[in-house]
């Protein structure tokens, strides 16, 4: 069974695409197929359904920002169009663009804000947005005719967007729908989809790895809009007629969720796959039970809702791609030349002897939290290939150190010189990213939805816009922290000792000048320690400068070529490993000094 | 002028207080729970049928049902915590939002089913008396919903300040792991906080119902008063909703009669832009 | 029943406990024996797991395997709360006080559990016996307090739920010399009066004096037991810690 599985699922992803090609030609013909106008319009309402759901699902489902006030767009869309022929008789076709500027200036200005807020306020900005849109609409009636509604006259013609025969209506739908799934299907393999799953997964990773986080959610805001907006054009050409409390109506935003959701939020097709089984039990519905009990079919939608986040929040095509997953073969891994095996330590002592020029000199840097001084008055500097080991005591400052040298944190005072430039002043984590400074985290985060590769493909993209060049990179880098076996495996379902593996690759795909890894070591067993620790002196070897938190003293001790010492934010030690052990200083700060020794004995 | 100006202050505060107990427990919730309630003004819009029905039914006046109404709505808050939320407490976000938003959708167009699109209201002895003061006049409605809403919101505070119950909400909200730590029964603890929460919109919903209508989507226009005012109180602080309540109350009395009282909703939200821009954390907000 | 000698009961038992997170093992098979009237230190480097068997016994975390007793009672399952009302309180890392809240009110809360409730007076008034400081601070919100003050609260706050076993997770982190002295003096007091202690420090010297029993635990297991003075010139404790 499950061999005859697997060959099922190997032979569909064979023939991937002449099987959306066929489903292409499908779709094509299918509009034509009914004369029953019934029919017909359930066809175009499936496909208009897809078409909204499938742009939300972009900025929802793609950058996991839940708007809930994309109806606000929806009607801009309608209302522009409408508007403009009614008034100006200019061609809705036209008006249709005028409309998705509109909405993506409006968009602009409400998504500079909002997107400050957390998931639970951002869903509630957008939702207020959009019901007071929806009562602007129904109050400046001299523009748009208030509850009373505009009604588009009968007048047929391409030139109005305007048609006799429903099929025609089906194949503007079905071209639209096309497009949006096109450009949701490019984006998926494009760097600015992984840039957006990364931000989805964790805000701060993504920017750690050169994402400017903020510009991606706007241009996936943007993009997702402007499909709403045409295809809210389209519904007032279709229907005819347009009032505020219908394409206003919140219940849009919400239907659009709903439908990607069931279908599978995240996912290219899910939209459409939520439409194809939720649009049809919609008309049913309303056809049958609408005139008897309205309001019925909400009721339905709510308790579908409630049962999909509770109980099927992967969605049918999540959960497809799920069952799918176990019968997979992982595609073969391309081969890759294996470091060369004689830069020994040999190698590495000659590069200590050439090592010099500073790479990052940090001057009387601060930070305060409340009342608690973090760091105080803290300099340092690492030369160009240089293993600079930072350590204290627990809670001695060393994580906020690299916070302040990475961006994630703003300084109080002092400054900070990277490569001949001052870098004090630049304001988000994507900025030291592109400066090549990379860094890992201490509870690491892994973008737990995605691949291993994907993960350190994402970090790859900072330096390649090119999917097949970042995936090329990031084998090799795979390779290189012996984790191919695991390219195609969820990175949630690592160990911890591999999900360390894999922070400090996506880290390395950046091409960084300086690395801070901030305890890559902690929690893994002996053997773990010593794979992390070959893997250090190679990327070390290859000319990275490399600053490291640790507490595996042997670790530190052996790989370190000088050891800073902090304890309660300022600077202790400074030295030579050998040196530092040694120090009465640090051993009082490590166990307890002599002077505790004796005091507080009864 | 200067006589309008005070009316309207007048009207705007007493306004004010009945918004601050609308929205006060939205921020419980989210102050403790960490989740917004998108069923909040759903839960108003029963409140106020429930009123309505003991009224037509028995002729229980819609302030005396408060007597029914807070324990009514204080256990239905509380099995729905258990039932739905509980579970989806460790969700992500998307879950818990779209959990309360089906919930909004039932409880709306059951109301539809049952109650049609029609708008009801009650009819009191009261209900038109208004309260002369030299030039000023206090509507009596307003003035005794103003009263009791400020009097739940002042026993609200107390309970949370005096009690071993409300100390433990306070806790809950303010160190998870240190409440753990003391002996609080987190879950427990979480469905009370939502019970308290419910009813404080339940109150809100039987006081509403003698000065305004009741049908099924009554519920949203309130809920964007009550989103407006958590924000701008600064979402998790009770002291911050009930002056920011008493703000839009007098913004809205300001607003309808300078600008229009059609368009005092764009004025909230234009506000509520502000503030995100010029103050993310609202104006009481810490963090 | 021992027939000679003193007989010192057993406290708290952890038998190959086990604690996951995810599939990652945080601790491996520990077992520890906690005497009453004993202080217990468990060292080791920073995540050793030391955060996680104290939040284990407290049921913060599921244990994955192994049992715990306390005073004869299987307590392995028990959510947070009822641990508390048996009599195990932990004093957690970093101070975790309420902030917006008062001295007073966050002592209040450390009564909390049906236990000591009713005797909240009684209570306060031996934890400002302790920490004479607090009484004059009662009405300061304790976010505002210095780390020193805090710490004491902390400690105030854990006694103030009647303790039979008190778990401190590193009283002294980030303290100054002079307070960490006074921390230390407060630990020794507390078991004078009869409260037994689990002490989890980096302050390593420090805390293998005044300790009857001590554990060092590395990546998750227990490699070294005895007793404190013993243990002060092993030189597997100054390996664990710097690693020469």
């Amino acid at each position: 069974m499950k061999a005859y599985l697997t060959t099922l699922v190997e032979s569909a992803k064979r023939f991937r695409k002449p099987l959306i090609a066929l489903a292409v030609v499908l779709a094509l013909v299918i509009p034509l197929l009914p004369r029953n106008p019934f029919y017909q319009d359930l066809i175009i309402m499936i496909f208009f359904w897809a078409t909204l759901a499938t742009a939300w699902n972009l900025l929802g489902g793609f950058a996991g920002q839940i708007s809930l006030g994309h109806a606000a767009f929806f009607g801009i869309g309608a209302y522009t169009s409408t508007i403009l022929f009614l008034t100006f008789n200019l061609s809705p076709w036209i008006g249709m663009f005028a409309g998705a500027g509109l909405s993506m200036l409006v968009a602009f200005v409400v998504g500079f804000p909002t997107f400050r807020l957390t998931s639970h306020f951002f869903a509630l900005a957008t939702l207020a947005f959009g019901e007071v849109l929806r009562l602007l609409a129904s109050y400046w009636r001299e523009l748009t005719n208030g509850g009373v509604g505009l009604l588009i006259p009968h007048t047929p013609g391409f030139r109005n967007f305007i048609f006799d025969n429903k099929a025609a209506y089906a194949y503007v739908i079905l071209v639209m729908l096309l497009a949006v799934l096109c450009v949701t299907y490019i984006f998926k393999k494009s760097r600015f989809g992984y840039s957006l799953f990364a931000l989805r997964e964790d805000q701060g990773a993504a920017e750690s790895l050169g994402v400017n986080t903020h510009r991606a959610k706007m241009y996936a805001l943007l993009i997702s809009v402007f499909f709403t907006s045409i295809a809210g054009t389209f519904y007032a050409q279709y229907v005819a007629f347009i009032e505020p409390d219908i394409v206003f109506a919140s219940h849009v935003s919400i239907q659009l969720a709903l439908l990607s959701i069931i279908g599978g939020i995240g996912t290219v097709f899910g939209p459409l796959v939520g439409s194809l089984f939720l649009t049809p039990l919609d008309i049913f519905l309303r056809g049958w039970l609408g005139g008897v009990f309205s309001g019925l079919n909400f009721i339905v939608y709510g308790v579908i809702l409630i049962l999909a986040v509770m109980y099927f929040p992967l969605g049918i095509a999540g959960w497809i791609r799920k069952k799918i997953a176990g019968f997979e073969k992982a595609p073969a891994l391309p081969k890759v030349t294996p470091a060369d095996p004689a830069a020994g330590p040999d190698a590495l002592t000659a590069r200590r002897a050439v090592m010099g020029a500073p790479l990052m000199t940090v001057d009387s840097l601060s930070k305060r939290f409340g009342g608690l001084e973090a760091v105080k008055d803290l300099s340092f500097m690492v030369r160009e290939g240089e293993i600079l080991g930072l350590i204290g005591p627990n809670g001695a400052g060393k994580t906020t150190v690299f916070n302040l040298i990475s961006g994630f944190i703003p300084a109080d005072q002092g400054t900070i010189v990277f490569n001949g430039k001052d870098i004090s002043s630049l304001k988000t984590p994507h900025c030291f990213c592109r400066e090549c400074i990379g860094r890992t985290f201490q509870l690491v985060k892994p973008f737990g939805h995605m691949t291993v590769l994907e993960n350190v493909m994402v970090g790859a993209f900072a330096c390649t816009g090119h999917t097949e060049e970042a995936r090329k990179e990031s084998l090799a880098i795979l390779q290189r922290i012996h984790l191919s076996h695991h390219a195609y495996t969820l990175a949630s379902s690592l160990t911890i000792a591999d999900r360390k593996r894999l922070e400090l690759g996506r880290a390395l795909a950046t091409q960084p000048k300086l690395l801070l890894l901030d305890e890559v070591m902690a929690g893994l067993n002996p053997k773990e320690t010593e794979d992390i620790i070959g893997i250090i002196r190679s990327i070390s070897r290859d000319g990275v400068t490399i600053i490291m938190i640790e507490h595996v003293m042997k670790a530190v001790m052996s790989l370190s070529d000088r050891i800073v010492v902090i304890n309660n934010g300022i600077k202790l030690v400074e030295g030579l490993p050998n040196d530092v052990v040694k120090d009465q200083r640090v051993i009082d700060a490590y166990l307890g000094g002599a002077y505790h020794a004796t005091a507080g004995l009864k | 002028m200067g006589e309008v100006i005070i009316q309207l202050v007048i009207n705007g505060l007493l306004l004010g207080g009945l918004y601050a107990l609308l929205s006060i427990g939205l921020t419980l919730i989210f102050g403790v729970l960490e989740i917004v309630n998108f069923a909040h003004g759903e839960f108003l819009m029963i409140s106020m049928y429930l009123a309505f029905l003991l009224f037509s039914f028995f002729g229980m006046d819609p302030y005396l049902s408060l007597i029914v109404i807070l324990p009514v709505f204080f256990l239905f808050g509380y099995a729905i915590e258990k039932i739905i939320i509980k579970p989806l407490l460790n969700d992500p976000p998307l879950n818990q939002i779209f959990a309360t938003i089906g919930l909004g959708l039932i409880f709306s167009n059951v109301a539809l089913l049952l109650f049609k699109a029609d708008f009801r209201t009650v009819k009191t002895p009261y209900s038109d008396v208004n309260l002369i003061f030299g030039n000023f006049f206090v509507s009596v409605p307003r003035l005794i919903a103003f009263l009791i809403a400020i009097a739940l919101i002042a026993a609200l505070l107390v309970y949370l300040k005096k009690t071993f119950t409300g100390k433990a909400i306070r806790a809950l909200a303010q160190q998870r792991k240190a409440a753990m730590l003391m002996g609080i029964d987190v879950h427990r603890t979480y469905a009370i906080a939502f019970g308290i929460g419910i009813a404080c919109v339940g109150a809100a919903g039987a006081v509403l119902l003698p000065l305004f209508f009741v049908f099924p989507t009554v519920g949203s226009l309130f809920s964007l008063i009550a989103f407006v005012i958590v924000i701008l109180g600064g979402y998790n602080s009770l002291a911050g909703s009930l002056v920011a309540g008493l703000i839009i109350g007098l913004i809205e009395g300001f607003s309808g009669f300078f600008i229009s009282p059609h368009l005092k909703e764009v004025v909230y939200f234009v506000l509520f832009i502000f503030i995100l821009i010029f103050r993310p954390t609202g104006l009481f907000g810490k963090r | 029943m021992p027939i000679l000698g003193v007989h010192i009961m057993q406290l708290l038992g952890l038998n190959n406990v086990t604690t996951k997170y995810g599939d990652l093992t945080a601790i491996r098979d520990v077992s520890i024996n906690v005497e009453e009237g004993h202080i217990i230190s468990i060292v080791g480097s920073n995540g050793a797991g030391k955060t996680t068997l104290l939040n284990t016994i407290s049921g913060v975390l599921p244990s994955a395997g192994g049992t715990i007793t306390f005073a004869g009672k299987e307590i392995s399952h028990l959510p947070p709360h009822r641990i508390v009302e048996e009599g195990i309180i932990q004093v957690p890392e970093g101070r975790l006080l309420f902030p917006d809240m008062t001295v007073l009110e966050n002592l209040e809360l450390g009564a909390f559990n049906r236990r000591s409730r009713k005797d909240i007076p009684a209570l306060l008034e031996a934890v400002f016996n302790y920490f004479p400081k607090l009484q004059d601070r009662s009405d300061q919100m304790a976010g505002t307090l210095s780390g020193g003050e805090q710490q004491m609260v902390a400690i105030g706050r854990g006694l103030m739920a009647k303790p039979k076993l008190l778990m401190m997770d590193e009283p002294s982190l980030g303290l100054s010399p002079l307070v960490v002295k006074t921390v230390f003096e407060t630990i020794s007091k507390i078991k004078s009066d009869g409260i037994t202690i689990l002490l989890v420090e980096q302050n390593v010297l420090q805390s293998l004096m005044i300790s009857d029993d001590v554990y060092v635990l590395e990546n998750g297991s227990i490699i070294l037991n005895g007793q404190g003075r013993e243990l002060m010139d092993d030189p597997r404790v100054r390996e664990a810690y710097l690693g020469i």
